[in-house]
Order: structure tokens, then C-alpha cells, then sequence
């Protein structure tokens, strides 16, 4: 509302986001797993003297750097990008809370860097000692970088006793932050698992292909092993609305829900009967299968995280239109328009009623709607009279539970009602005479005749 | 008519500003210098890659410098999160304002960048499978850089004239403008990309110097080849900074030609470390590396320092209400120590001498 709304088209920036996170979260999940991967995988090659095994974690390590330094990192940074232009005004509160844990997992970040690069090119150069200190040094900081991040992350979900007297240490050790950070390791060792795999079936020798096809299907297994646990203790610490979002009052959600469940659990079946039982039968096009399972496990997980949260960005602080609860009534009083700076009109146009109502949809609601393409505003008022959209904006937040109200004065109320009863032709307000026979008003009955 | 500017966020400071400049400013020059060895590195071994088709040396050159570029990308990322994060708790205001306008272009430096990075690994490690082909990977890298870079400084021009802002929003649909195209950003690009280059033939230098007991004469032309890039760019440089100052609006520009003295010594110490550097570079590498550091640590002071000027206007930072959160500012303090001394230590166990014998052995 503070800033410009950026409205790209047919996407909307919930989308955006939720493309760059899920593929970064599936990339940066292994970075961690796959830290604790290395070192441990090298020291069990040293302790049995085996070195076709240690020539696959060589093997290994270029694929590892080569997805995460470069994907891994740059799509993290590309998180913070688009969240700075979907989002900014809850960008910056983060960052105003959160400033010093973000630079202290600057430095982790540095570190895993630095550690990464030795590592990657220091199989020939240090002794086996120094080179697994360095995969230690790897692994502590890519999994403290996800320790900090995900209490930021959960903050935005379960905020606590923050709302009441702001600090840092609130803020971070949040009620879901010890159970998400489980979570998040739990699935940072699978994913591990999961990508070694893929380099696990691309082993030439057969011997080596199946002792480490059957070692990285432990990991897959070993990780989901505790998703059950940790995920009934992260449920536990969310917001009721937030649990009930998501078990049957948002039909969507829920069916996430529970393909998040779906996946994992098809995850589990094909690699226990796949590469753990029969490893000689595993081949890469079995691993991409186990990979894209995962993807989507992921993917539908995050997306049901984030749909939890609504209809807030920062649980009880600020809705997901960036409006903070605290200025909900200077808002109603002042009018959004008057109270947002990048718009055009700053008080609703009597002669203009749909172009403010334009605007007040775009200060308000295009954080989360567009007009024709995802969660299209379009399609969601598709057969509303001018009366129902003037009841549902005066209970929006009552009727679903997930938006946030409209706050605004009742001539924007009136001007937005204006502009979205004309996005569709007005429904028929008498009964057909007949079957196949229409009635109502012609004009309106004419699709896209009355459109803006 | 006012500048339309949004409201700062309602918690207040966690760090006095000057606590917060002094880590963007420093952040920033570390951030500087890897990105000058990147940006520059990539059109010197684009250069090379291309007269490495006829010349032996320069294919040999190509594809020894290369491996040094993965990790200079990671850590010019990396080293740019930390002054990017600084620079939104001060500014964000401006910064998101000014991104959201140009959204797409600067939504897409993220996309190039990622391009860019597979293009320098795909050079380092398909040399060979590439052959002539290399040239091109190599171009399309530094393209794509130089894009960047330019995106990078048309955003950090634009957030400093807040009173453009309503008027772009006006003009286009939101995150269609593709940022400021006038003299001054040209100037101020054209000051980036001769430093660049400058300070990359300076580093092609500096890592000829570590090739000298395997090959001695190939690792000397190398250092001259290096040190050609670094003095050509440098003097050309003199002509882009003083095209830069004098695109300057006028009372900044007047600030560093005398009538502010903190400016203008500052910038007199800074060109004399440059000119310096320069007649020192073929003597003593150490002493030249030493001085164009000093030029660039003072060059980020200076860029500070103007755009305070820039934004006098229309924003003061100290105006902000601050509280401190002390406990874990110490927290970050200890561990940035302990994590450069982490890096320090395994850049000692990967450099010191025993680690190489201990490869060839």
C-alpha cells in the first residue's frame, strides 16, 4: 500500500515467489543434507579402506557444487528479490526485526562458500584429515544458515509473544520454530538421499552402483522416518485457524494437505522397494522419478505453509495486502486510496467509479488476486449482483476466513463493487420464463458487454 | 511537487545509522573488489579465448585464469548480500520503490546472473570439448555481466532521485520502466567498467605470480599481459572519472573540486593511490595491490558520501528512531570474527606450500 503494486501478468506475485522458493527450498534442503552427505560419506570410505567409494563422493561433489553454488545460491538471493517486489513492506518489517540474524547467516553463508570451494578442490591438495574438517566446517554452516532462516520463516507463521513486546530473541525462538527447524533436517537428509541417487544410478561399476544406490536409499528413508513426528509437532504450534485452513475449511488447501502427505509417502514406497530392496534394478530413470516425487512433495508442502498463513503475511500483525492491523481503523477513517501513495486517483472519482475501484483493487487485493490469470478476481465474482459484492466486501474477512476485511471508506467500498460488477456481465435477476428461455436485462446478458 | 516517498517502517533502527553505514560501506568494498575481478576477468578471458584460436599463449592463459572465476562469482554474491542488506534497512524506502518500478528488469539480473555463472563453469570445465567455441561462451558471460551491471547501476541511480518516482509510476504500467538511460548513468557505468578492468588485469597479475615455479616464462608474460589490461584501463579511467564528476549535479560536483575539503582530500588521496599504484605495478606488485585496495576502500567512501548529498533532500536516516538489539549485534560481531578465521584457516591449509607438494608428491 506504502509502495507501487507490481502486477505481473496472469502470474501475480504469489506465483512468482512460490516458482523461485519451491525450486530454491529443493535445491537449498539438499545443500544442507547434502552436507552432512559429504563428510559422511568420506569417512565411511576412509574407515573401509574403500576407494571406489571415495571416487563416487569426488563424483559426487562436482554434481553437489554445481547444483547448489550456483542454482542453490543465486536462487536464494532470487527469493529475496522477488519478496522485495511482491512484498516490500513486509520485506523491509523483516528486515528491520531480523537484521542481525540475517547477517549472521551472512557469515555462515561465507563460510559454506569458502568451505564448499576447499572442499571441491582440495580432494588432492589436503590430507584426509583437513579435507574432512572441511566438510565438517560445510556441513555446521550450511545447517546454521537453515536454522536462522527458518526462524525467520516461522516467525512469519507464529510470531508469539513478539506482537506483545517487540525483541529479536522473541521474534526468533518462536512457538514453530524448534519443530519446523526438525522438519526442515529431517527433509534436508532425504533430499540428500534423493539427489545421490541420481548420481548414485549414473555409477558405471555395478558393485559400487549398488552398495551406494542402497546407502543413499538409507538416507531417503532415514529423513522421512521423522517427517511423521516432526510434522504432528509443527501442526500442533500453528495458529487454529491455521490448522483448520488447512483440515477441511479451505478445500484446496486441505487437498494439498494431503498431497503433501501423498507424495512423501510415494517417496517412501518407490525407494524402499526400489532402490533399498532391489538396488540392481535401479536405474537413472527410476531416480528422476523418486526426484520429481520429492519436487512435488515440496512444492505442494511450501504452497500449503504459505496458504496457512493467510490471511496474514506476519501472523496478527500484517494481512497479506501488507495493511498492519494497527492502522486498520486510521485506514477506515482516512480511505486506502488517500492512505496509499502510488495512485492515481487519491479519493474515489464520482465521474470515474470503476477506474478507483481499479485502484483500490490494486492498493488492496493484488497482493494475492490478478484480474485473468492466478486466483483470477475475475472468475471469483463471476455471477455476483451488485448486492452480493457490496455484502461479501462488507464481510469478506467473516464469510472467508482467509481474507483480511476491506478496509476502506464506503465510497471505495462502492467505487471497488463498481469496478468488479463490471468485470462480468450482470447475472439475470428474475427466474427464466422458461426453460432455454432468458430473461433480464438483454444488455447485460451480451458476454463481455460489460466489461470496463 | 513533492516526491512521493514511502513511509519508513514503524520499528524502529536495530543499530544507530552509522553503526549500519560503516558495515554497508565496508561490506560493500569487499563486495567491490570481487565483482571488479569478475566483470573485468570475464572480458579479459573472453579476449583471450578469442586470440587463443591463433595464439598458444593466450589459450594457455584462458584456461589457466578460469579456474580462479567460480569462485570469484560466489563470492561477489555472496559478499553483495550483506551491503544490499544494509543498504534496505537504511534506504528501503527508496530501494523497494525504485526496484518495484524497473520489476522486471531487475528481476532479471537473477536469470543472467544464473546464466552467466553455467557459462563460466561450462568454460572451466568443457574447455577443450568447446575449442574454438569457448570465445563465445566466454562473450555471452560477459555480456550478460555487463547487463548486470548496468541494471545494478541504473537502480542505485534511481533510488537516489526519489522525486522521479510518482513520475515514472505515472508513465508505465508498475515494473515496466527499465531504469534512468542518461548521461550520468553511462558515466557512472563507464566508471565501473574501466575499474573492472583495471582491477582484473591487476588480479590476472597477481595470480601470474603464483604460476612462477611451474612455468616461469609463460607465468612473466602473463604478469606483463595483466599488468597491460591494468594500466590501459587505469589511464583511461582518469578520463571516465573526471566525465563522472563533472556529470555530477553542480553543488556535489564544487564538494569534491574544493569546497569541501573532507570530499575532495579524499579524493585527491584516492587518485594519487591510483596514479601510484600505476607507476609502482611493474616494481612491486605488492606495493600496486596495496594502493589500488586503498583507492577502492576510499572510492566506496566517496560513493557514500555522494549519495548522502543525492539524498539530502529529501531523506535523512538519523531522523529514524533507533533500539539498539545489542545482545545479538555482539553475537554477529563473534561470529563474523570466528567465521573469517574459519575461512582464513582452510585459504591457509588449501595455499600453504606443504598442500601443493603434497598433491604433486
Amino acid at each position: 500500500m506504502n509502495y507501487p503494486v507490481w502486477e505481473p501478468a496472469m502470474l501475480g506475485g504469489g506465483i512468482v515467489i512460490g516458482i523461485i522458493a519451491i525450486l530454491h527450498i529443493f535445491v537449498s534442503h539438499f545443500a544442507v543434507g547434502g552436507g552432512l552427505f559429504l563428510p559422511l560419506t568420506e569417512r565411511k570410505a576412509y574407515r573401509e579402506n574403500n576407494p571406489a567409494l571415495l571416487e563416487y563422493v569426488k563424483s559426487h561433489t562436482k554434481f553437489f557444487v554445481l547444483v547448489t553454488l550456483v542454482f542453490g545460491a543465486v536462487s536464494g538471493v532470487g527469493i529475496w528479490w522477488t519478496i522485495s517486489l511482491v512484498n516490500p513492506e513486509a520485506t523491509a518489517t523483516l528486515i528491520h526485526v531480523f537484521v542481525w540474524g540475517w547477517a549472521i547467516e551472512w557469515v555462515f553463508f561465507i563460510t559454506e562458500i569458502a568451505a564448499a570451494f576447499v572442499y571441491y578442490y582440495g580432494w588432492e591438495r589436503l590430507d584426509r584429515k583437513t579435507h574432512l574438517t572441511v566438510g565438517w566446517i560445510y556441513a555446521v554452516s550450511a545447517w546454521m544458515s537453515l536454522f536462522i532462516i527458518n526462524g525467520i520463516l516461522a516467525f512469519m507463521l507464529t510470531p508469539g509473544s513478539w506482537l506483545e513486546s517487540p525483541s529479536f530473541g522473541r521474534a526468533f525462538f518462536n512457538p514453530s520454530m524448534l519443530p519446523s527447524c526438525l522438519l526442515r533436517t529431517a527433509v534436508a537428509v532425504a533430499l540428500a538421499g534423493v539427489y545421490a541417487l541420481l548420481t548414485a544410478a549414473a555409477v558405471r561399476d555395478v558393485g559400487l552402483r549398488v552398495e551406494v544406490t542402497q546407502y543413499a536409499a538409507k538416507w531417503v528413508l532415514a529423513g522421512t522416518l521423522v517427517l511423521p513426528l516432526a510434522g504432528l509437532w509443527y501442526i500442533s504450534t500453528l495458529p487454529p485457524l491455521a490448522r483448520e485452513i488447512s483440515m477441511g475449511a479451505a478445500p484446496a488447501v486441505t487437498i494439498f494437505a494431503g498431497l503433501s502427505i501423498f507424495f512423501s509417502a510415494l517417496v517412501v514406497i518407490f525407494t524402499y522397494f526400489g532402490p533399498y530392496q532391489h538396488p540392481r534394478f535401479f536405474n537413472l530413470t527410476f531416480a528422476f522419478v523418486i526426484a520429481v516425487l520429492a519436487l512435488s512433495s515440496t512444492g505442494v508442502t511450501e504452497w500449503v505453509r504459505e496458504a496457512v498463513r493467510k490471511p496474514y503475511i506476519i501472523y496478527n500483525y500484517m494481512y497479506a495486502n501488507t495493511l498492519r492491523l494497527e492502522d486498520v481503523t486510521r485506514v477506515r477513517q482516512q480511505g486506502i486510496l488517500r492512505s496509499a501513495r502510488f495512485v492515481r486517483h487519491h479519493e474515489v472519482d464520482p465521474q470515474d467509479m470503476a477506474g478507483s475501484g481499479k485502484e483500490v483493487f490494486q492498493v488492496q487485493c493484488a497482493s494475492c488476486h490478478t484480474v485473468d490469470g492466478y486466483n483470477s478476481i475475475r472468475f471469483a465474482v463471476k455471477g455476483w449482483s451488485r448486492d452480493m459484492i457490496e455484502y461479501q466486501l462488507i464481510h469478506l474477512n467473516e464469510l472467508k476466513g482467509f481474507m483480511p476485511p476491506f478496509v476502506g471508506t464506503e465510497a471505495e467500498r462502492h467505487a471497488l463493487g463498481a469496478w468488479l460488477a463490471g468485470l462480468n456481465p450482470q447475472p439475470l435477476i428474475h427466474e427464466p420464463a422458461s426453460p432455454g428461455v432468458q430473461a433480464g436485462n438483454p444488455e447485460s446478458s451480451v458476454p463481455g458487454a460489460a466489461k470496463p | 511537487m513533492n516526491p512521493v516517498i514511502p513511509a519508513p517502517v514503524p520499528i524502529p533502527l536495530p543499530a544507530p545509522p552509522w553503526l549500519i553505514q560503516l558495515l554497508q560501506v565496508f561490506t560493500f568494498i569487499l563486495h567491490l573488489v570481487f565483482m571488479n575481478l569478475l566483470v573485468g576477468g570475464t572480458i579479459i578471458l573472453a579476449v583471450s579465448s578469442y586470440r587463443g584460436r591463433s595464439d598458444a599463449r593466450h589459450r594457455d592463459l584462458a584456461r589457466r585464469a578460469v579456474r580462479a572465476l567460480p569462485p570469484v562469482v560466489a563470492f561477489t554474491i555472496t559478499l553483495g548480500v550483506a551491503p544490499l542488506l544494509f543498504l534496505q534497512l537504511l534506504y528501503g524506502q527508496l530501494f523497494y520503490t525504485s526496484s518495484v518500478l524497473m520489476a522486471w528488469s531487475w528481476l532479471a539480473v537473477i536469470l543472467l546472473l544464473m546464466l552467466a555463472y553455467y557459462g563460466i563453469y561450462w568454460f572451466n570445465l568443457q574447455q577443450e570439448e568447446l575449442g574454438p567455441r569457448s570465445f563465445w561462451v566466454m562473450l555471452v558471460a560477459a555480456l550478460l555481466l555487463l547487463h548486470v551491471m548496468k541494471t545494478f547501476t541504473q537502480n542505485m541511480t534511481f533510488l537516489e532521485r526519489p522525486q522521479e518516482f510518482y513520475l515514472r509510476f505515472l508513465a508505465a504500467p508498475v515494473g515496466n520502466y527499465l531504469g534512468p538511460h542518461d548521461p550520468f548513468v553511462f558515466a557512472r557505468l563507464s566508471h565501473f567498467f574501466f575499474a573492472a578492468l583495471s582491477i582484473a588485469g591487476l588480479g590476472l597479475a597477481v595470480l601470474a605470480y603464483t604460476w612462477r615455479a611451474e612455468s616461469p616464462d609463460f607465468a612473466a608474460w602473463a604478469r606483463r599481459y595483466g599488468l597491460k589490461w591494468f594500466q590501459a584501463a587505469t589511464g583511461i579511467q582518469v578520463l571516465s572519472g573526471l566525465w563522472f564528476l563533472f556529470s555530477q549535479p553542480e553543488p556535489i560536483r564544487l564538494a569534491f573540486l574544493g569546497r569541501d575539503r573532507l570530499s575532495t582530500g579524499l579524493l585527491v588521496v584516492a587518485v594519487a593511490l591510483a596514479v601510484l599504484a600505476l607507476l609502482a605495478a611493474r616494481k612491486s606488485l605488492a606495493a600496486a595491490t596495496v594502493a589500488i585496495a586503498g583507492t577502492i576502500a576510499l572510492m566506496a567512501v566517496i560513493r557514500h558520501l555522494v549519495r548522502l548529498e543525492h539524498l539530502r533532500p529529501y531523506f535523512d536516516a538519523h531522523a529514524l528512531p533507533i533500539q539498539g538489539q545489542w545482545t545479538v549485534f555482539g553475537i554477529f560481531a563473534v561470529l563474523l570474527v570466528a567465521g573469517l578465521a574459519t575461512v582464513g584457516w582452510m585459504l591457509y591449509q588449501f595455499f600453504r606450500p606443504a598442500a601443493s607438494s603434497a598433491a604433486t608428491g
